[in-house]
């Protein structure tokens, strides 16, 4: 029998953690998190890495992807910069997350490069379906036809679009209800700005790059609310607004810089 | 309640550096800095240097022990390395391989 194992508030570890049995870290942890049974991130903890086990509980503060084989609950005073994925997911209100949220499976095991571009193969249909339509507005204003994947998952390209449609089949009663408040009042602000530069800019593929960031930011802004309403059916939590006034700087800095 | 427990079934592989009680069930492996008490269990496997303001050893430990006040090597505890401490106490029982250093 694995007896309970808990991080205190006054330990730092850079290393690897594994456990097969619960975990509660309120401390701070660098390195990797693998736990076989429940793991609570306290209010106190922060995590630099990823972190996977069978049932997650976030209250405290992670950088790095989340994953679990069962459930990840997002509470409130979170804060996660990275993706999670799990089959059920649960984000209450107050919780933030930086990153793609994927329900259906927990995320594939590595994240390197060659992982993320199977996570565009495998993960990532599920975040597509969920959000489609800002990626393929901002799409359509690019000179080349970006493919939504980011720039390191090239190999996946051809991969992607196959795996699409059998993803999509496996969304479709909850896509619409999730879509349907958060694209129109996020997604004002930005095709308006992306005719003007786009004639005048010389290297395509750069310019791509960089409304393939701004939209990756903003499928994340979209699909948090999305979560979060469908939680309480209040309005969004008061950090959103905060993040896309960045997203707009950052698209003006780039702008400026040509 | 202790401040961080490492539960049998849980492996940490690296440096760990705490200010408060760490009580090892489980395994580590790299380094070990704790300013209060360490408690190696038994059944617990340590493969670390370990600093701290006391140790308390029943389980298998492999590498060096400096403690600010003192080390107690336990019935069944069994300690290979070095030892520096102001004190130090072996049990009956345990069993220990290295050298002592009581700053004399």
């Amino acid at each position: 029998m694995t007896t309970p194992s808990t991080i205190g508030r006054g330990t730092t570890i850079r290393g690897s953690v594994r456990s097969d049995g619960d975990l509660d870290i309120h401390g701070f942890v660098e390195g990797s998190v693998t736990v076989k049974g429940e793991l609570v991130i306290a209010e106190t903890a922060l995590i630099k890495s990823d972190v996977s086990g069978r049932r997650v509980i976030v209250r405290g503060a992670v950088s790095g992807n989340v994953s679990a084989d069962e459930l990840i609950v997002v509470e409130a005073g979170a804060r996660i910069v990275g993706d999670i994925g799990a089959p059920q997911v649960g984000i209450r209100p107050g919780g933030l997350i930086r990153g793609h949220v994927a329900t259906g499976a927990p995320l594939p095991a590595r994240t390197s490069q060659a992982a993320a571009s199977a996570q565009a193969a495998k993960g990532r249909p599920a975040v597509a379906a969920a959000t489609p339509q800002p990626t393929t507005v901002t799409r359509a204003t690019a000179p080349v036809p970006a493919p939504a994947a980011r720039a390191v998952a090239t190999p996946a390209r051809a991969p992607a679009p196959a795996a699409k449609p059998a993803a999509a089949p496996a969304v479709p009663a909850r896509a619409p209800a999730a879509r349907a408040p958060t694209p129109a009042p996020a997604r004002t602000p930005i095709p308006a700005p992306p005719p003007t530069p786009v004639p005048l800019a010389a290297p395509p593929p750069a310019e791509a790059e960089e409304e393939q960031a701004v939209v990756d930011v903003q499928a994340d802004e979209s699909a948090e609310p999305a979560a979060a309403e469908a939680n309480t059916g209040g309005p969004p939590p008061p950090v959103v607004p905060a993040v896309p006034k960045g997203a707009k700087a950052q698209v003006r800095r780039g702008r400026g810089a040509k | 309640m202790a401040g961080t427990i490492i539960g049998s079934g849980m492996t940490i592989e690296g440096e760990i550096t705490s200010d408060e009680e760490v009580v090892v069930v489980g395994t580590v492996r790299g380094k070990l800095h704790v300013d209060a008490a360490v408690t190696v269990e038994t059944g617990a496997v340590v493969e670390a240097d370990v600093a701290a303001a006391s140790l308390s050893i029943g389980g298998t430990m492999t590498g060096n022990a400096s403690a600010s006040d003192r080390v107690d090597l336990l019935t069944g505890g069994r300690l290979v390395g070095d030892v520096k401490a102001a004190r130090l106490t072996i049990a009956d029982g345990a069993s220990f391989k290295g050298n002592v250093d009581m700053d004399v």
